[in-house]
């Protein structure tokens, strides 16, 4: 596809992050509850995967829940989960068309089990898929991924695959969950609302990521 | 045959017109928006000049005991200019920043810090503060140096630590191993390891790419960050201004 004037293909970002934030806020300006945000949310969201396809961006990272947001009030975490799991659902035919791979990082075990179940599903439909890979962070930190990374190092070495002495950065790099993807360090990290930090999100794999933090509330 | 050839003429000239004003509009768009970033970047000038001469009364008065620990990351390219360096840390010094992190991927920064110390009066190691609680030393200013070994090879290190742990509990049998890894236990081994330094606040990019540069990435969760372009270009005005928009920040932390 032809790239807008001004973006060069071979400068294009190979893995782009992004940490949507400021949906509470947008739905506040316009005098709505705070779900119709987290919906225009996942909507702006929607058309951003679609033009990243498109102008050939290879993996798109969102975080679209944090471990941090569980301290959030229930009702408002039950309608996030909901919006997720609906999208995960509605959007799997065009996954499977367009050869998007589904992942999703993440300590899934405290989301809903209707969640869990159309995780796995999804995962397990799009595995095979290459064009392009979308992950979704759900309950996902950067201390919580580099955590289970070292226990899954301990693991190997318990189970002898690897000695204690080999253990270096890299070991450590290729447990962390985003080694289901074939670029696992962003080249371009986007947060939207105009906050400035990356709050506990790839803390890891952001380290060489350009940092791009943009005043829009919504994508 | 000749009707067909003129309705192609004309055709391919109406394209040829129509594409020749596209062309144009794009480039006097293209004016626009560098002019305003021209404009952009010559207010920001001024501003900075209305700052550093007090004239701007909301920056005259900062709550810098807000900032309890500042990094500051450079470009190893521009490390190299020691003397930029240790202006910004006695702009710091003199703006009542007491405890700071200086980190550069290659390490320039540590080579140079005897020659940096010696520059500044009443600065020490961050090593050599107080040990119970190196942020309660207002006396001295500390300086804290780092470098990319202090970042991922750290946290294999002190993951190393906990893998040691682990499998003596796993040897003798005993059924608490699955606890040996959290995040606390994760955060007291850096610490053990000799990696433990604080989180900061807020981290002050200095380089041409708004990047941390592998800046230790568990003590930077919730930092602020703020690019202020190559440090050849350094500005006291900025410097003042990027520590006031940190003072009237409000974190939420996820709620």
């Amino acid at each position: 596809m032809q790239l807008p004037e001004g973006l060069r293909r071979e400068s294009m970002p190979r893995h782009v992050a992004v940490i949507m934030d400021g949906n509470s806020r947008w739905a506040r300006q316009r005098g709505l509850l705070t779900p119709s945000g987290h919906e225009a949310g996942l909507r702006s969201m929607k058309e951003f995967i679609k033009l990243c396809l498109q102008w050939g961006i290879k993996v798109v990272t969102v975080f679209a829940f944090s471990i941090d947001n569980w301290t959030r009030p229930k009702e408002e975490v039950d309608i996030v989960m909901t919006l997720i799991e609906n999208l995960l659902k509605s959007g799997l035919d065009d996954f499977i068309r367009e050869g998007t791979r589904v992942s999703i990082i993440g300590d899934t075990s405290r989301v809903p089990e209707s969640l869990q179940r159309t995780i796995c599903e999804i995962q397990e439909m799009t595995r095979e898929n290459s064009k392009f890979h979308f992950i979704m962070a759900i309950s996902y930190s950067g201390t919580y991924d580099l955590v289970e990374a070292c226990k899954s190092v301990a693991q190997k070495v318990r189970d002898g695959v690897i000695q204690v002495e080999e253990i270096n950065e890299s070991v450590v790099q290729h447990e962390l969950e985003t080694k289901c993807s074939e670029f696992p360090c962003p080249d371009l990290l986007i947060r939207t609302s105009g906050e400035v930090r990356i709050s506990n999100f790839l803390l890891w794999q952001s380290a060489y990521s350009e940092l791009f933090f943009a005043k829009a509330l919504v994508l | 045959m000749d009707l067909k050839d003129e309705i192609q003429r004309v055709r391919l000239w109406v394209n040829q017109i129509g594409n020749f004003w596209l062309r144009l509009v794009w480039h006097f768009v293209h004016l626009l928006v560098r002019s305003w970033y021209l404009g952009v970047g010559v207010a920001n000038v001024i501003e900075s000049y209305l700052i550093s001469s007090g004239l701007l009364r909301r920056y005259r008065f900062i709550d810098v005991g807000k900032l309890r620990y500042l990094a500051i990351v450079v470009e190893s390219d521009d490390a190299c200019q020691i003397s930029k360096v240790i202006q910004l840390l006695q702009w710091l010094q003199a703006f009542g920043v007491k405890h700071l992190c200086l980190y550069d991927t290659e390490g320039v920064l540590k080579k140079s810090k005897e020659s940096i110390l010696a520059k500044l009066k009443n600065a020490t190691l961050f090593e050599e503060a107080d040990e119970r609680d190196p942020l309660l030393d207002q006396k001295h200013m500390t300086l804290e140096f780092a470098s990319i070994t202090d970042g991922k090879e750290a946290v294999a290190k002190g993951g190393n630590l906990l893998f040691m742990k682990y499998l003596k509990l796993a040897n003798s049998g005993a059924e608490q191993k699955e606890q040996i890894f959290t995040e606390a236990n994760l955060t007291e081994a850096l610490r053990a390891v000799g990696y433990g330094g604080p989180e900061p606040d807020l981290l002050l990019v200095y380089g041409p790419a708004r990047c941390h540069l592998g800046f230790p990435a568990w003590r930077i969760r919730y930092t602020e960050i703020i690019h202020m372009g190559p440090l050849k270009s350094m500005r006291y005005g900025s410097l003042v201004k990027a520590i006031y928009k940190f003072t009237m920040v409000r974190q939420n932390y996820g709620t």
